[in-house]
């Protein structure tokens, strides 16, 4: 699994105004850990409910494939321009 | 400089070939070089796993209204494909269903349960090879291609 991204970078020009942001996901990863500790009684329930559904073992398996996809964001680049607007999203 | 050159050379100054024998048979020596290097960079290329997929949309400069042209260059990371892909795994069967169903009725016959993990390396290694490159009657330019 790659390295975790470690910034966004927001930049969206409209045609008066327009704004930047970094985004420090860094941050937010411990900010998500807490969240998922606080809520995993919670989770657990739902996953045991879910379990004869067979829906259980897929939303079990779902936080770590949500992960996965967002170990691969770094990289991603999106940049759209039009003659009054244009946004930049990019992850590092 | 190379052996097979510097007798051609010595053979010229020596006189015994012309300037034209001389010539052909550098640019023979070239020849054979320039194709064995283009083999070995396409070989190293075949090795390479493509780490990005690239989508451009510029304007054609040499169309009248390309200035009116939306520009969008986006990089999508290999990894992240391959990661959406294993997410499919995770689609209900019911709602797996629905999307088998809606590509049927676009005339693509696909089941997403087919997609195996030593399929998705196969697809990503297949991309390499992928390059699209359209130019459209508005004036944009649109390039798909992997690097």
């Amino acid at each position: 699994m790659n390295r975790p991204p470690t910034w966004m970078f927001i930049k969206i020009q409209g045609e008066h105004r327009g704004f930047r942001l970094w985004l420090p996901l860094f941050l937010l990863l411990p900010l998500a850990l807490v969240v998922l500790i606080i809520l995993s009684p919670i989770i657990l329930i739902g996953v045991i409910i879910l379990w004869p559904s067979g829906m259980g073992e897929r939303a079990l398996f779902v936080l770590p494939a949500a992960f996965g996809v967002f170990c691969s964001l770094r990289g991603l680049r999106i940049d759209i321009q039009n003659r009054r607007q244009s946004v930049y999203i990019s992850v590092v | 400089m190379n052996e097979s050159r510097k007798k051609i050379l010595e053979m010229l100054a020596e006189k015994k070939i012309s300037v034209d024998d001389a010539y052909r048979l550098l640019s023979v020596i070239d020849s054979t070089e320039g194709g064995r290097e283009s083999t070995s960079k396409e070989g190293s290329a075949v090795k390479s796993k493509p780490k990005y997929l690239r989508v451009t949309v510029l304007p054609d400069p040499e169309h009248e209204h390309s200035q009116n042209v939306d520009r969008v260059n986006v990089r999508v990371p290999m990894s992240l494909i391959r990661a959406g892909i294993k997410l499919t795994s995770l689609i209900p069967s019911e709602a797996r269903d629905k999307v088998n169903g809606a590509l049927r009725e676009k005339g693509i016959d696909f089941d997403m349960r087919n997609i195996k993990p030593e399929d998705i390396e196969e697809l990503i290694g297949a991309l390499s090879d992928l390059e699209v490159d359209v130019v459209s009657a508005k004036g944009e330019k649109v390039k798909v291609f992997v690097e």
